[in-house]
């Protein structure tokens, strides 16, 4: 979607406080894929973390690491997963359900397809010279 | 004695709730102990202001605040971690 959409919006991920680290409640899926944390104490442990996703999957969306006075995560009440659009004005356009269930990037993208630019006017009128 | 007896039954009744919702006795641990108090519908709803906050570039030196990445374009913000 990213990678669809980079032209019409920006992105930001925001990297929050751990969902399943391994000293909290751990998930099965976790174990399995080695993904195994602990929650981190120190801004560089978390830091360390976010660097480690954002390298496993070459990561294209520019990350930003959430401190550990967590400020964004409880300013958009974001734990464990969130998606927000924030319009050029700075008000909230969209305002996702909390996760996992409710985090729908399908909203993101109906969102988004529903505000695409229109044809360029260049490409128009070569539509109707022909 | 009945009293003590119907609150025993409520919490049992109220974890197997939490297993049937969790998938297992151990999830739904993890859910109660982890995940309830961490989530909220939260305050800012569409259509406010959006909040700031201050965080931190991936190089671990650079902070900068969310507002500052807030062009002419529609800004996704998409929140969440590894684990």
């Amino acid at each position: 979607m990213y990678e669809e959409f980079k032209g019409q919006a920006d992105f930001l991920t925001i990297y929050i406080r751990e969902a399943h680290p391994d000293d909290e409640w751990q998930m099965d899926v976790n174990i399995k894929d080695d993904v195994c944390y602990a929650q981190p104490k120190t801004f560089d442990e978390r830091l360390a973390i976010a660097n480690d996703f954002a390298k496993r999957f070459n990561f294209p969306l520019p990350l930003a690491v959430d401190t550990m006075a967590d400020e964004a995560n409880k300013a958009y009440a974001a734990w464990p997963e969130r998606l927000y659009i924030i319009s050029p004005d700075g008000t909230v356009a969209y305002k996702g359900g909390i996760g996992p269930f409710n985090y729908k990037p399908e909203e993101v993208r109906a969102w988004l397809e529903a505000r695409r630019p229109k044809a360029a006017p260049a490409e128009s009128s070569r539509l109707r010279a022909n | 004695m009945i009293g003590a007896i119907s609150v025993a039954v409520l919490l049992l009744a109220g974890f197997g709730v939490a297993v049937y919702l969790a998938g297992s006795p151990r999830d739904a641990y993890g859910m109660l102990r982890y995940a309830v108090w961490q989530m909220s519908s939260g305050e800012v709803q569409a259509g406010d202001r959006a909040p700031d906050a201050e965080v931190m570039a991936l190089d671990g030196t650079t902070r900068f605040r969310l507002r500052e990445r807030l062009g002419e374009r529609p800004l996704v913000l998409v929140f969440g971690s590894y684990t």
